[in-house]
């Protein structure tokens, strides 16, 4: 079959002419339903519903649910296993697939065009910002920019988390694959579409409020508002079904002797993350279908003139959305904990109380929500409540790193691409991490709420909780993933780039933030005297981004080279290691059994796993 | 690997035996639940942040009716389980559509009655048979077209599992072995049942009318 | 090397990192201004973070910076290094000092926040509403004056009481250090007291949609004699009689009296863009419209703009934005003068004679 005939009849391509038609499909219902009821024909309600059932039409169109509607007419349909005959391998990742290691690299390769588009969106309104005055963006447009960069860029996280997950769990465990592998390949496929809607939301006319989209201005916004809530809520689906697969794979699935901490620290990282995803989700689904609502059929909750409450908007939202800033960070912090005892070649310091301190910071995450609101009009006490529950996150945190500190010390470390980024990505979440306590001490936080101040905190743990883990994830298990080695070379420069542009990028934010510059505005006062700082900010951001055009050629051009990397070229314990890259179809032929701990690293003859003999019978 | 599925091909091999997998789904629908307990609650919350200690006017009797029917449908559920266990085909199927036909009255009770989509009007045994709230009567619309039209929401989607289990079960599939999908859909019934025994009086008893 | 060198060294990198970040923090990062009372207490608070936030950063990067230099492995070492596992008794100290310390630093913010927000005596409220994109301030115990600037008299604690008619908004003045939002149907209170005089901005903190940008208003802080003289010249109703077309023009345009936000909130006369066109210039000058028209302001344009903002609205400007009730204050207000004082007066006529003044 030749690639063009490949491309066209691929998932992708049938989901999104299935989504196109049954927008148009939702459109036309509602309208025809309208004239019919002789209402004056307008666009909104019709947009909305054709958003909502075009993701079920981009799902039917992909596939994703053939063998869900022949159970439903009581058929059995045998898991699809292995590259469909008579097609080439890659063509995998344009289809439904439903083994984990195909998933997770789709999540992957998605999270990084998207990531790839949300910078281009930062880039653009960050020229802009380089100079005060307005220079070639108007204030809508600005708006529209980034609202949709705040949006894309945690996008692209949840889709990355996704990706790191996926792929390394069952591996790490022993699974064969997740408990649920359709389900999965819903989760990663029902964040396509989801995506779309809201760069379609950017499209037609954009939205002003922001990716928080508070009430009464999200109830007045131009209509791309509608498409964006629709595109997050409908990502919810992905989170809380992949969280509940993972639980369940985690719970069910685990190799022979694998108890709860002997599990690499990672899949503790995950299970924390999943126990957020899966709950608070619901909880800014119900906030976003609610300000739809009010949107199109008049249901009143947040417009105080029918005599709604727009704060109640607020605590459902930040109910997820404080936590999931865990969900961001949990799976890098695990990263982190998991590649520095490989390359300290020592055992990870105080493993129960890392492994423990992930649920820690995820169940404290729940309690903390309220202080994204410290002057929007809460009571007293509820900000004394809040001040103290938040600042108490520090201390799980704070154990992460002083554990950390503890490997390393007295460690063999070497300084590979993967080691840097670690390096890197402790460094800059300290940073960010450290710049909440002031934000969570109200008498500060009056004056740091809405300004840079923030938005250097929020780039600073993000990128030191996900993007840095992430990049260094991506380097650690390349040759896992391809079977070939990442060039050495570019990969440092791409760290020795974007680290010290990050710390540019976040400090100055920061300064900008302290002298007065608020989040959120298309040009700001020269009297502030943050000019400088916004020139450099802009050029910091053009460097990151650069940087991470290097990465994606290192990894694109070395996925296609011929050599081939050592099996465990990192000389680690982990069991992903002790098998063949790529790892083979159904990741381990003997099941292994855990005889150990983890990271035994400098005990002599100390064995983690053991492989089973070979079943008899084959 | 068990003996039973020794004779299945290398690809099956890999693939869990039911008991293993029920372990599994078993599993997956109660945390499914845990994360919907979220979503209701949410809408809870809501009700309280915005109706106080307040409700709108409601027919009692409409809300006590729909209620019972809810809960009666819920114990054809049950029995339609138990009757699969015994392999007593025919009190399973007709247990079955009871139970749907039951949530059917239900939904038409909620969105003709109680939301009364057609705008009609009756008072009979003097009763007011049909709604009067709207959508767009404030939060008391918003709120009570949110909570009642979520739970509406799954109670169809329940009922179309039922549906389609009784066709399933017309067809043989299950056994007393082997009915998963009889257990989920009767657990996902019972829950949506729970669901209804606190948002009723959310809805219809607490608060003083506003 | 034996071990507890190690530590010393360490230790003292702990202590010069400390200070240098220190020092690098209060460099790059200087805090406006402090022109209220709340501000002192804010700024320490601010300096014991910066502290904290010096020394944790230090105290964890002196350690890995160290560790990084000192314990790299050499090329040809195969060998691991000493198995570690943990240590329970460090593991409980650096949880437990943490839980001591941010115990302390809550109770503190806790403490020093009710001293921010408690009532003071002798406060003097000030009304604010906020709209798309503009600010405007009522002085109820000042006879009710409506500005578009915000007065304050030096060393007066002040409490406002706002109100926004449409999204949310946000009230700062980054010299003041305070802030508070805005919530439509929901009556926000703000406490300070300005202490130094001097010009300020309040700048809109809080996204509320296309122009939240400009949505500034200028704040001066005077001295409690010329404060009196503000209120003395804005509520003193003038005789309109004795007044020129243009200089009654100027008072509508800064809506020193009528129950309106003047149109300063919105036109600038400097050529700054505001929410509406600028009026410097304005008169004889060509606009283009939204529906790429072209014309040329004069009299029959300006009222038709007063009367029906959204007829024709200049490109780069929003419908909606200028309040669509002027004719009907306007004339309320011109009955009122024809009661008073017998004269008649056209606001409109008076706003152009001002306007024509307005050259570069
Ligand atoms: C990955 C994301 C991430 C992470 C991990 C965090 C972590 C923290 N955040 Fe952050 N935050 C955001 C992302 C994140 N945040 C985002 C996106 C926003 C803005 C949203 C928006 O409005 O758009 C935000 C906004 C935000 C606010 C609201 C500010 C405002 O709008 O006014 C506050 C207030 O309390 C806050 C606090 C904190 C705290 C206390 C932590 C803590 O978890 C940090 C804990 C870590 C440490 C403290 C460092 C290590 C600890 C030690 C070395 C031990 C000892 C230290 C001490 C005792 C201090 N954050
Ligand atoms: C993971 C999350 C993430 C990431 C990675 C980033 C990355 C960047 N962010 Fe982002 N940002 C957010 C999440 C993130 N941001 C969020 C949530 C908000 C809040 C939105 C809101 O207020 O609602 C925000 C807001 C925000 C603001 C505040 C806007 C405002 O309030 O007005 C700014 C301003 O400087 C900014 C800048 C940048 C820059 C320069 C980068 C750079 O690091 C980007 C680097 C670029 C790439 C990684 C892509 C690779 C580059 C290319 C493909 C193009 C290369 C081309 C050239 C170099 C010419 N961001
Ligand atoms: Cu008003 Cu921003
Ligand atoms: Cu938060």
């Amino acid at each position: 079959m030749g690639t063009g005939k490949i491309i066209l009849t691929s998932s992708f391509t049938r989901g999104i002419i299935g989504q196109a038609v049954f927008a148009a499909l939702g459109i036309a219902f509602i309208n025809v339903i309208r004239a019919a009821l002789g209402l004056e024909a307008t666009l909104e309600p019709g947009v909305v519903f054709g958003a909502l059932i075009s993701v079920i039409g981009f799902l039917l169109g992909a596939g994703v649910f053939t063998d869900w509607i022949k159970w439903i007419g009581g058929q059995k349909t045998p898991l699809r296993h292995g590259t469909p005959a008579g097609k080439p391998e890659w063509s995998r990742y344009l289809n439904v697939d439903y083994n984990h290691k195909v998933i997770g690299i789709q999540y992957g390769i998605t999270s990084v065009i998207i990531l790839l588009v949300g910078g281009i969106f930062a880039i653009t309104f960050r020229l802009e910002l380089a100079q005060p005055g307005m220079q070639f963006l108007d204030n809508d447009a600005y708006n529209t920019l980034f609202s949709g960069h705040g949006i894309v860029m945690i996008a692209s996280i949840l889709l990355g988390v996704g990706a790191m997950v996926n792929y390394l769990v069952p591996l790490m465990i022993g699974a064969p694959d997740m408990a649920f592998p359709r389900l999965n390949a819903f989760s990663y496929w029902v964040a396509v579409p989801s995506a779309i809607l809201i760069l379609a939301g950017m499209a037609v006319g954009g939205w002003d409020t922001g990716w928080v989209a508070y009430p009464p201005l999200s109830l007045r916004a131009p209509l791309g508002v509608q498409l964006f809530l629709l595109g997050f809520y409908m990502n919810g689906f992905s989170s809380i079904a992949g969280a509940i697969n993972l639980l369940v794979t985690v719970a069910t699935m685990r190799a022979k002797g694998m108890s709860l901490f002997r599990m690499p620290i990672f899949v503790w990282a995950a299970i924390a993350t999943a126990l957020i995803q899966f709950t608070a989700t619901q909880t800014v689904g119900v906030s976003l279908t609610m300000a739809v609502a009010e949107r199109v059929i008049g249901l009143n909750f947040f417009d105080p003139v029918g005599g709604g409450n727009p704060l109640l908007y607020q605590h459902l939202f930040w109910f997820y959305s404080h936590p999931v800033v865990y969900v961001f960070v949990l799976p890098g912090l695990g990263v982190i904990s998991e590649l520095l005892p490989v390359f300290s070649r020592k055992p990870l310091f105080g493993y129960k109380w890392i492994a423990l301190s992930s649920l820690g910071i995820a169940l404290l995450g729940f309690l903390v929500w309220a202080h994204h609101m410290f002057v929007a009009g809460m009571p007293n006490s509820l900000r004394y409540a809040f001040m103290l529950s938040t600042m108490f996150v520090a201390i799980p945190t704070g154990v992460k790193f002083f554990s950390w500190v503890g490997t390393m010390w007295e460690g063999k470390l070497s300084f590979e691409t993967p080691m840097l980024f670690v390096l890197g990505a402790i460094s800059v979440f300290l940073i960010g991490g450290v710049t909440g306590p002031i934000l969570a001490n109200v008498p500060t936080d009056l004056h740091l709420h809405d300004t840079y101040w923030i938005v250097g905190h929020f780039h600073a743990t993000m990128f030191g909780g996900f993007i840095f883990p992430f990049f260094a994830a991506l380097y650690y298990w390349f040759p896992k993933i391809t079977g070939r080695m990442y060039k050495e070379s570019l990969g440092k420069l791409h760290f020795w780039l974007m680290t010290p542009a990050f710390w540019v990028m976040s400090l100055g934010q920061m300064s900008a933030g302290i002298m007065g510059m608020r989040r959120r505005i298309a040009d700001y006062d020269p009297a502030l005297g943050v000019a400088n700082t916004q020139m450099l900010v802009t050029i910091a951001g053009l460097v990151i981004g650069w940087s991470v055009l290097i990465m994606v050629y290192n990894l694109v051009s070395s996925a296609r080279s011929q050599e081939m990397a050592a099996m465990n070229p990192w000389r680690s314990r982990s069991p992903e290691w002790q098998i063949p890259s790529p790892v083979p179809e159904f990741n381990y032929d003997v099941p292994f059994e855990v005889v150990g701990d983890p990271y035994d690293y400098g005990l002599s003859d100390s064995e983690y796993i053991r492989m089973m003999p070979a079943p008899s019978g084959d | 690997m068990s003996a039973a599925t020794a004779h299945h091909d290398e690809a099956h091999g890999h693939e869990p035996s039911y008991a293993q997998q029920t372990k599994s789904n078993r599993l997956g629908l109660w945390l499914f639940f845990f994360s919907e307990l979220f979503l209701f609650g949410a809408l809870f919350a809501a009700r309280f942040a915005l109706w106080g200690n307040t409700r709108p006017e409601l027919s009692q009797v409409l809300g006590l009716i729909v209620t019972s029917i809810l809960l009666v449908s819920g114990y054809f559920m049950y029995r339609a389980e138990v009757a699969i266990a015994h392999d007593d085909r025919k009190t399973f199927l007709s247990s079955l559509l009871a139970a749907a036909f039951l949530g059917i009255v239900f939904f038409v009770g909620v969105v003709i009655l109680e939301w009364n989509v057609f705008g009609l009007e009756l008072n009979a045994f003097g009763v007011e048979w049909f709604g009067r709230l709207k959508p767009r009567d404030g939060v008391y619309g918003g709120v009570f077209f949110a909570m009642t039209g979520m739970h509406a929401l799954h109670v169809l989607s329940g009922v179309i599992l039922i549906l389609f289990v009784w066709n399933n079960g017309r067809k043989g599939h299950f056994s007393p072995e082997q009915h998963w999908g009889v257990e989920a859909t009767a657990l996902y019934w019972h829950y949506v049942d729970v669901i209804w025994v606190f948002f009723y009086p959310a809805l219809y008893l607490i608060g003083h009318l506003a | 090397m034996n071990k507890q060198k190690h530590y010393y060294a360490v230790a003292g990198l702990v202590v010069i990192g400390t200070i240098v970040s220190y020092i690098f923090l209060q460099a790059i990062y200087p805090l406006p201004k402090a022109a209220s009372a709340e501000a002192k207490t804010i700024d320490f608070m601010f300096d014991v973070y910066f502290g904290l936030i010096a020394f944790m950063f230090a105290l964890i990067m002196a350690f890995i910076l160290y560790a990084s230099f000192v314990f790299r492995r050499q090329p040809d070492d195969t060998e691991d290094a000493a198995h570690i596992h943990g240590n329970t008794t460090l593991e409980i100290i650096w949880t437990v000092l943490p839980v001591i310390l941010v115990i302390g630093l809550g109770v503190w913010g806790a403490l020093e926040f009710r001293g921010l927000v408690s009532a003071k005596e002798n406060e003097m409220v000030i009304n604010v509403t906020g709209q798309q994109w503009s600010w405007s301030f009522e002085y109820p115990e000042q006879e009710d004056i409506v500005s578009a600037q915000l007065f304050l008299p030096v060393n007066r604690p002040i409490v406002l009481k706002m109100n926004s008619e449409d999204v949310l908004h946000s009230f700062w003045v980054p010299e003041f250090r305070v802030k508070q939002d805005l919530v439509p149907g929901y009556e926000q209170e703000l406490r300070f007291e300005p202490t130094v005089i001097g010009r300020y901005k309040v700048r809109c903190a809080e996204i509320c949609g296309k122009d939240h940008t400009t949505m500034l208003a200028d704040v001066q802080v005077v001295s409690e004699s010329d404060f009196a003289a503000w209120v003395e010249e804005r509520s003193a109703r003038p005789a309109y009689a004795d007044l020129t077309p243009v200089e009654r023009g100027e008072l509508w345009y800064n809506a020193a009296t009528g129950d309106w936000a003047g149109c300063v909130g919105c036109h600038s006369v400097d050529g700054a863009v505001r929410a509406g066109p600028t009026w410097l210039d304005i008169y004889g000058r060509t606009e283009t419209l939204t529906d790429g028209a072209t014309l040329t302001v004069d009299d029959t344009y300006i009222r038709q703009s007063i009367q029906e903002p959204n007829a024709q609205i200049v490109e780069g400007f929003n419908p909606n934005i200028m309040p669509q009730d002027y004719v009907e204050r306007f004339t309320a207000v011109q009955a009122e003068i024809l009661a008073d004082e017998g004269v008649e007066i056209d606001i409109i006529a008076d706003l152009i004679a001002f306007m024509q003044t307005l050259e570069e």
